[in-house]
């Protein structure tokens, strides 16, 4: 049981917002709670935002998963400038909730820093949509984005992929297909605390079982509501879990980070391991005591400070510059 | 930007701002979070930058947490200085409706950190079990204490006043907290207020143990609780770690608070039936909860062993929760 | 003969790869002596002056009561009770001086006023397991016996290595849990050296490429324990890989690079202080070799490397003690 489990602690600014925040945050999301979850976050990225920041917002529809309409936003700077990097974005939110612009408060920075081009994807949440709905309409949109490069202002020699959470376990999963399907190439892939293993077994995952967020149970509802009763059986794909994937050959190189505190951190660290074992690049970075998310939660933190900069500075050193 | 407890007003109006502020600042203090750790949180709970001179050294923070260098601060309003130091926050024009109280739990922070810097230390030292018993005789014998004198250490709230007898501000896992020294048992403190049990002065840390449990388990109707009345739950309650509560609390924290009522009727009653008419409902209805109850519990609330186990998580529960009353359900 | 892909090294530390590959081949037990011939440049009395740095040489009492030298660096007209590091030089267990890697620890001592303490331990083949991890816990005990004088104040003592010497912290650190003191808040452990069993995939994929290959690891491993290297005979002390009860170390800050035989040993050690509930900070710097950022420090990866090891200290020295009230 987990009361007898011994865990790292918490950062303790970390801690303190927790502390004020934690009926707001609790560590178990059970299914019942995902429309509250759908409803709850106001919006982190409206366009007066955008507009302060320079930024433009272009709405597409696009073709998903069996060619039916998803929607995705191109965001730019509103005096970019011939062709630049692109970053392709795909949303966290435990697999069952939040859109395109959930979490994008990570990813503009770059767009400002390189006059990049990003697609964010609205792909189509579990449960109403179960896999392989999410991580195919996340590849579709892909497709479209490096189909579309040049008329967006992207150069599709220098494509990033991107996302956190559950949005990171679909990059990565969209990654794997890229691969697979011969499909659009990549020169990079930001796997923020991503989400992999629909399995449920490791020691991360019995450490934070009740405590701290998106735990263990929250987990188990997200993965439960992608796959069904699939979940933790052989019949998931290496596109829905990519813990799973024996072949990590050929992938682009690797950015992964995650806190010491939360569910993810061994599978993480494993993912990392395997990329490098499969002579791929990779940068690994966990955070000691960060909790889920803590960089979004608290972002005035020195740790949250601390994960933001090495993120920053490896996709600076990624697309050149 | 919208700052943290702006952001959480907006979100949950019901939420006691001032308690959120104390619990930011007892954790971050007793977590050992700095003086860099603190300025960050006072700048995002206040909204503006947050700042602090000690020994001519000036450090300040914006509420995104960076250092902010810029020569030239708008007005130091509030401010508060004590010693060798000054903290503050910036702002011009009116005051936020926090400003004060996030000051006043920054100076606390400081002081504590100013404390522990002074090599040879407080009052703090007689009931710190991390010190060698050398050193808290040493310290004992400043207040002319023989180290086999009976006393007992009280705890009271952070914020009351000293009452004339040796005491320290100590942060607890229960955030901080005030220690007092008890020699003579006439003292009157503030309430509420755990008295801790009496031990020889040179084992003044197990009395100030006890003392915090105590303290933790008064409430309204019960403002003073003396840890020798406490008898063999004293054992318990210190062989437990509220950082990681148990299933049985896990279990009872996750009730609401008319399952909890129910709960604490069915295990207080002779019968099913005298609850049902405790609690206004049908008595088929009880039984269903009863059922029920036990299944979410994994055990019978009404066998002898039941109630037992129950009256247990009770107890150790108001060792785990928050100081703040429990939020009526889920969020 | 399986050949395991592996991670490139980054574009520009391995320009300064190339040219320094030529200078130090594979060691192996014949070539000891030229690899001691040929160290690492080290910070001079000079330069530390240029930083308002000093350093004094003193004598510390070790293992079976020989004498050993420890110099004692910090600032200029230090006063007062300030952080202390505690630091142990690299050099495969069987190479380099107490002064080797003082250039990582040098931030520290100029940002947070610290006084570093850095020992002179005896080292293999000539000087076998035990005695260099007991010269260093030695050192150790002396740094926290004498810590008023040396202005240290022991609540606020890291201990600090690279390489080898990062082995030797993490195996000081256990040998100070399990001798109950001298206390430590925290353990820096930069590429460090920890598994006498040469097995795992990091070891293999970089077999023959980088600075500190898979014979080299050998040829100090058998320097060190000689026939008991990979045997059930090695205590965790002098391979802490090998300790299953990681409990109750202090926090740890672990980096080395992606493409060095040390990953894989570096990660596993991380991983095991997280299950047991230790506090650590890991960072694994894509196509660094081993030790890059004291090779090659202008580099991206070693610019990035530093300054996320020095915020780690940063953060710890700053941080307080955990709570007084109650048994915890």
């Amino acid at each position: 049981m987990s009361s007898s489990v011994s865990r790292p602690p918490f950062d303790p600014e970390l801690e303190a917002v927790l502390a004020v925040l934690a009926d707001r945050i609790p560590p178990t999301m059970t299914a019942e709670m995902i429309p509250g979850m759908r409803q709850a976050a106001p919006a982190e990225v409206t366009d007066e935002m955008l507009k302060a920041s320079g930024l433009t917002r272009r709405d597409v529809a696009v073709p998903g998963h069996l060619g039916d309409e998803i929607t995705v936003s191109v965001i730019a700077r509103e005096d970019r400038q011939g062709l630049g990097p692109g970053i392709y974005h795909t949303h966290g939110g435990g697999m069952v909730s939040g859109d395109r612009f959930s979490g994008l408060a990570q990813a503009l920075p770059w767009v400002v820093e390189h006059d990049a081009v990003l697609v964010t994807v609205d792909y189509r949440l579990a449960p109403e949509y179960p896999d392989p709905y999410p991580v195919e309409d996340c590849y579709a949109g892909l497709v479209w984005t490096a189909e579309h490069a040049r008329e967006i202002g992207m150069d599709p020699d220098r494509l990033l992929i991107a996302g956190q959470s559950a949005g990171g376990g679909l990059a990565a999963g969209t990654a794997l297909m890229a691969r697979d399907r011969q499909g659009p190439d990549l020169i990079g892939q930001v796997l923020m605390y991503p989400m992999l293993d629909d399995r449920d077994r490791t020691v991360s995952s019995a450490q934070f079982d009740g405590v701290g967020v998106w735990d263990r149970g929250s987990n188990v509802m997200g993965w439960t509501a992608l796959l069904g009763e699939r979940r933790g059986t052989d019949d998931v794909s290496v596109y829905a879990a990519p813990a799973r994937a024996t072949d990590l050959t050929g992938l682009p190189p690797a950015f992964i980070d995650c806190g010491s505190a939360e569910v993810f951190r061994d599978e993480d660290v494993a993912y990392a391991t395997a990329l490098w074992h499969a002579g791929v690049q990779a940068e690994l970075h966990i955070w000691p005591g960060g909790f889920h998310g803590f960089d979004l939660t608290a972002p005035h933190t020195a740790l949250a400070h601390a994960m933001t900069a090495a993120r920053n500075a490896w996709v600076a050193r990624t697309l050149g510059a | 930007m919208h700052h943290l407890v702006g952001r959480l007003s907006a979100l949950d109006p019901e939420a006691s701002e001032t308690l959120r502020i104390v619990s930011y600042f007892d954790v971050l203090i007793t977590r050992g979070a700095g003086l860099d750790g603190l300025l960050r949180g006072a700048a995002v709970l206040s909204g503006t930058v947050a700042g602090a001179e000690v020994r001519g050294r000036v450090s300040r923070r914006d509420p995104d947490g960076h250092p902010v260098t810029a020569a030239g601060e708008t007005r130091r309003s509030p401010e508060m200085s004590h010693g060798d130091w000054t903290v503050w926050l910036e702002r011009d024009g009116e005051p936020g409706p926090h400003d004060a109280m996030i000051v006043e739990r920054l100076a606390l922070g400081v002081e504590l950190i100013e404390g522990r810097r002074r090599p040879e230390g407080g009052f703090e030292v007689v009931i710190d079990p991390a010190r060698p018993v050398a050193e808290r005789v040493t310290h004992l014998a400043r207040h002319r204490l023989d180290p086999a004198t009976p006393v007992r250490i009280l705890a009271t709230a952070a914020d009351t006043a000293e009452t004339g007898a040796p005491s320290a501000i100590v942060p607890t896992r229960y955030g901080l907290l005030r220690a007092t020294l008890d020699v003579f048992g006439k003292l009157d403190p503030p309430e509420p207020v755990g008295f801790g049990t009496w031990v020889r002065a040179d084992r003044a840390p197990e009395s100030w143990d006890a003392a915090i449990i105590a303290l933790r388990l008064t409430d309204e109707s019960v403002p003073a609780v003396d840890a020798t009345e406490l008898g063999a739950m004293l054992l318990l309650a210190q062989a437990y770690d509220p950082q990681h509560p148990h299933e049985d609390v896990r279990a009872l924290a996750g009730l609401d608070a008319r399952s909890a009522e129910v709960l604490r009727t069915l295990v207080e009653a002779d019968s099913i039936r005298s609850a049902a008419v405790a609690l206004g409902m049908h008595h088929s209805t009880v039984q269903a909860r009863h059922e029920a109850l036990t299944h979410t519990l994994g055990y019978d609330p009404r066998t002898n062993a039941g109630r037992m186990r129950y009256i247990a998580a009770a107890l150790l529960q108001r060792l785990t929760a928050p100081a703040a009353p429990a939020p009526a359900g889920p969020a | 003969m399986l050949k395991y892909s592996r991670p490139p090294f980054d574009p520009e530390v391995e320009a300064a790869l190339a040219a320094l590959a030529e200078q130090i081949p594979a060691v192996t037990p014949g070539s000891i002596p030229a690899l001691r011939r040929a160290p690492l440049p080290v910070l001079s009395d000079e330069a530390l002056l240029a930083v308002g740095v000093t350093r004094r040489d003193v004598t510390v009492r070790s293992h079976q009561g020989a004498e050993l030298v420890a110099s004692v660096i910090a600032r200029s007209g230090h006063t007062g009770a300030g952080p202390g590091i505690y630091h142990i030089h690299g050099g495969g267990m069987i190479a380099g001086e107490r002064m080797t890697g003082v250039g990582q620890i040098l931030p520290w001592i100029v940002e947070h006023d610290a006084v570093a303490v850095t020992v002179e331990y005896r080292l293999a083949p000539e000087f076998p397991d035990p005695y260099p991890v007991e010269d260093c816990y030695a050192g150790l005990v002396w740094t926290a016996e004498h810590a008023a004088e040396l202005g240290i104040d022991p609540g606020k003592l890291l201990i600090a290595g690279a390489s080898a010497g990062g082995g030797l912290a993490a195996g000081t650190a256990l040998l100070a849990r399990d001798r109950n003191g001298p206390g430590l808040i925290g353990q820096v452990l930069m590429c460090p050296m920890l598994d006498d069993r040469d097995r795992t995939v990091s070891s293999a994929q970089y077999e023959n490429a980088g600075l500190w290959v898979r014979e080299s690891n050998r040829t100090g491993w058998d320097a060190l324990l000689g026939e008991r290297r990979g045997t059930d005979r090695v205590s965790v002390y002098a391979a802490p890989a090998r300790a299953t009860d990681l409990t109750g170390l202090p926090p740890a800050f672990i980096d080395c690079g992606s493409a060095e035989v040390f990953r894989d040993e570096d990660v596993a050690y991380a991983t095991a202080l997280w299950h047991s509930g230790v506090q650590a900070e890991l960072h694994v710097w894509p196509g660094g070799f081993h030790g890059f950022d004291m090779v090659a420090p202008e580099s991206g990866i070693a610019r990035a490397a530093i300054a996320a090891r020095n915020g780690w200290v940063a953060r710890t020295l700053g941080a307080r003690l955990p709570d007084t009230g109650g048994r915890r």
